[in-house]
C-alpha cells in the first residue's frame, strides 16, 4: 500500500478549481439527489403532479377574479399574472434548493447526525442548507418563468435589457432574503431541538410575499406594510423584481433591496454560526 | 515532533432539563424549568504522540465520546484547552478538519439510498482529492477490506459489517493523520471484528497514522493498542501501557486447579474467592502475594492432578477498574 501519511493539501490545488469547488459540489449533490429521487419514482411523480395541480388551481382562481374585474390593487391582469409567476419561480428556487434541507435540520440536531456535516472541511452553512436538491418541486421554477413569459407576451412587452438585468439582480436578492429568513428559522432548531414550526413560519412568510404591497396600504394594514418592508423585508422579495419588469422602475427600492440583501445574509449567517456554537451533539 | 493531541485540564458540563413526573409536572415545566448540571468530563489531561495507537476506555457514560467530540471540534469544552494537530479543534478550521477522521460505530455518514461509491465521490469533491490518487487509494482500501464488489450496492442493502467497512474507507480516503474511532466494531460478528482489526493494524503500521480508539471489546484493544487511557465518571484513572493495567489493578491471580478426587474439597473459600466449578476443576481468585502460600497449603492437604496460575481476563480486570475507579496517575 502507498504511504498515506501525507495528507492532501488543498492549497496545492488549482486556485480556480478551489473557487469553483462549491459549484461542482452543488452539481454533484444535485445529481445524487436526482438519482435517489428517481429510484422512488412513484413518490417523485406524485409530488410533481401535486405541485402542477396546485399551480393550475391558483391560475384558475386568478382567471375567475380577473373575469369580474380588470384591476386588483392597481395591478392589471397581465401584471398580476407576472407577479404570480415571479412568486412561483422564486418560491420554487427556495423549495428546490433549501426548504427540505432546512426542514431536516432539526432532525439532524436531535439525532446527532449533524456531527458528520460539521466535520467536513467545507462551509457548514453550504453543506447544511444545500445538501439535497428537491427535484420534485423544481418544475415550479420552469412553470413560474413560463407564466412570466406568457404575461409579458400578452401585455405586448418590448424587450428592455436594463429591466431584464435589474430583474435578474432583484430576483436573486429576493431569493437571498427568503433564504436568510429560512436560515434564521432553521438555526433556532439548535436550541428548540424539535422545530416543527418551521414549515408554518415558512407558510406565513410565503403568504405575505405572494401578494402585491398595495393590498397593505390601507388602514391598519399600513403598519404591516412598514414592518414587512423595512424591518423584516418579506414584501420586497417578489414585489421589487415584479415591479421592475411590469411597472415604473424605482431606483430607491432597487437600492434598498440590495442593502436589505446584504444585511439579511450577514445577520442570518451570524445567527447561524452563533447557533452552531451552542450545538451540544446528541449522545451516541 | 510535537504531540498530535494535547489535552490540558479539559472539562465539559451539560445543563440537563429535569422533567417532572405527570401532567401537572409537564404544565409546571412550561413556566418554570429545573436544570441539573452533568459533569461529563472532569479535568482531563493527556497527550498523544504521532503514530501512537491508543485505546480510550471507560464504561458507558464515562465521557469517552464527549472527549472525542471535543477533540474533533464538534462541541466546546466548559473549561480547559486542547491542541489537535496543532489546531484548536472547536475553531473548526478547514485545514484541521482535512487532517483527521471520526468514525462512529453507531452512526452512518454514507448516503443511505445510494451506493457507497457515490458517497466516496462526494467525499472526493469535499476533500478535493486528486482523481488519480482517489482511485488508487479507493482500490487499495476496498481490496484490504475485501469489499471491492460491494461499492456499487446501495448502502441500505449492505450488512452491518459491510457498512462499517465502507464507513472506514470513507474515513481513510483523504489520508487523515489522525483517526478517532468510536466503537467501530460495535454489533459486529467475530469475523467482521477481526477483519476490521486486521485492516486497522495494517493501515496503522504502513502509514504511521495516529489512532485513538474507544471500544468495549477488549479483543480490539489487545489486538491493536499498547497504550491505554481509562476514564470513569468523567475522570482519568489510568494512562499507560496496557500491560501496566495488570500490574496496577490486577491484584489477584486466577488459579485453575484440577483435583484428583471426583469433586473439589468444600473448604476452598478460606484461600480465596471460588469461581466456576466444573467436575473436579475449580477456578480460585487469590491475592497475588498469597499465591505461593495458598498453593503450598492446598498441595499439602489435597492431591492435585493439574494446576495453572493465570492473570484474570482483561475484560474482567477492566470491569473491575471501571467499578472501583482508582487513583489518577
Amino acid at each position: 500500500m502507498q504511504d498515506h501519511s501525507v495528507p492532501i493539501d488543498i492549497n496545492s490545488a488549482n486556485p480556480v478549481q478551489n473557487k469553483t469547488r462549491y459549484f461542482r459540489l452543488l452539481a454533484r449533490l444535485g445529481t445524487f439527489t436526482l438519482i435517489r429521487e428517481l429510484s422512488f419514482r412513484g413518490n417523485f411523480l406524485v409530488k410533481v403532479i401535486v405541485e402542477v395541480l396546485w399551480l393550475a388551481i391558483l391560475l384558475a382562481f386568478y382567471e375567475t377574479v380577473f373575469a369580474r374585474t380588470s384591476v386588483v390593487a392597481s395591478w392589471s391582469k397581465q401584471d398580476y399574472m407576472f407577479f404570480v409567476g415571479c412568486f412561483f419561480a422564486l418560491n420554487g428556487v427556495i423549495e428546490t434548493l433549501f426548504l427540505e434541507n432546512c426542514n431536516e435540520f432539526s432532525n439532524l440536531v436531535r439525532t446527532g447526525d449533524l456531527d458528520f456535516l460539521l466535520l467536513k472541511p467545507i462551509d457548514e452553512q453550504f453543506l447544511i442548507t444545500c445538501r439535497r436538491v428537491d427535484w420534485s418541486v423544481s418544475p415550479n421554477i420552469i412553470m413560474g418563468f413560463c407564466i412570466m413569459g406568457v404575461s409579458l407576451w400578452n401585455k405586448g412587452w418590448e424587450f428592455d435589457a436594463l429591466r431584464v438585468a435589474m430583474f435578474g439582480i432583484t430576483f436573486t436578492c429576493g431569493v437571498a432574503i427568503a433564504y436568510s429568513f429560512m436560515l434564521v428559522l432553521t438555526s433556532c432548531s439548535v436550541w428548540l431541538v424539535r422545530n416543527q414550526s418551521l414549515m408554518e413560519m415558512w407558510w406565513l412568510f410565503s403568504s405575505l410575499a405572494r401578494y402585491p404591497r398595495e393590498i397593505y396600504q390601507r388602514g391598519w394594514a399600513q403598519s404591516l406594510d412598514i414592518v414587512f418592508t423595512y424591518i423584516l423585508p418579506i414584501l420586497l422579495v417578489v414585489n421589487v423584481p415584479s415591479r421592475v419588469m411590469m411597472k415604473a422602475m424605482q431606483p430607491e427600492m432597487i437600492a434598498f433591496i440590495l442593502v436589505a440583501t446584504v444585511v439579511s445574509l450577514s445577520l442570518s449567517r451570524w445567527f447561524f454560526l452563533k447557533a452552531l456554537r451552542s450545538y451540544r451533539s446528541a449522545s451516541s | 515532533m510535537p504531540p498530535i493531541i494535547e489535552v490540558d485540564h479539559i472539562s465539559k458540563n451539560y445543563s440537563v432539563f429535569r422533567k417532572k413526573e405527570g401532567f401537572k409536572g409537564a404544565l409546571q415545566s412550561l413556566f418554570k424549568r429545573e436544570y441539573n448540571t452533568v459533569e461529563a468530563v472532569k479535568d482531563i489531561s493527556f497527550s498523544i504522540e504521532p503514530g501512537e495507537f491508543v485505546a480510550f476506555l471507560g464504561p458507558n457514560g464515562a465521557g469517552k465520546t464527549t472527549t472525542l467530540k471535543m477533540l474533533s471540534g464538534l462541541i466546546f469544552p466548559s473549561v480547559g484547552t486542547a491542541k489537535v494537530l496543532g489546531y484548536t479543534p472547536w475553531e473548526r478550521q478547514d485545514q484541521f478538519r482535512r487532517q483527521f477522521s471520526l468514525v462512529m460505530g453507531q452512526k452512518n455518514q454514507l448516503w443511505w439510498d445510494l451506493p457507497a461509491s457515490d458517497s466516496f465521490e462526494l467525499h472526493r469533491e469535499i476533500y478535493n482529492i486528486p482523481n488519480q490518487q482517489f482511485r488508487q487509494t479507493l482500490g487499495q482500501l476496498t481490496e484490504l477490506l475485501g469489499v471491492k464488489d460491494l461499492t456499487r450496492q446501495a448502502v441500505r442493502e449492505l450488512s452491518l459489517g459491510e457498512r462499517m467497512k465502507m464507513e472506514l474507507i470513507a474515513a481513510l480516503l483523504h489520508r487523515p493523520r489522525l483517526l478517532l474511532l468510536d466503537e467501530p466494531t460495535i454489533g459486529l460478528d467475530v469475523v467482521a471484528q477481526v477483519t476490521i482489526q486486521k485492516c486497522l493494524r495494517e493501515y496503522h503500521e504502513r502509514n504511521k497514522v495516529t489512532v485513538l480508539l474507544t471500544s468495549h471489546y477488549m479483543r480490539d484493544v489487545e489486538a491493536l493498542c499498547r497504550r491505554v487511557i481509562v476514564i470513569a465518571h468523567g475522570k482519568l484513572i489510568y494512562d499507560g501501557e496496557l500491560s501496566g493495567i495488570r500490574d496496577k489493578f490486577g491484584q489477584e491471580k486466577l488459579l485453575k486447579i484440577e483435583f484428583q478426587a471426583d469433586q473439589p474439597p468444600p473448604d476452598l473459600s478460606q484461600y480465596g474467592q471460588v469461581g466456576t466449578i466444573e467436575g473436579p476443576t475449580v477456578e480460585l481468585r487469590v491475592e497475588r502475594p498469597k499465591v505461593a502460600e495458598v498453593l503450598s497449603n492446598i498441595l499439602a492437604r489435597h492431591t492435585i492432578a493439574d494446576v495453572s496460575v493465570q492473570d484474570p481476563p482483561l475484560e474482567q480486570l477492566i470491569a473491575r477498574v471501571f467499578e472501583e475507579g482508582g487513583p489518577s496517575t
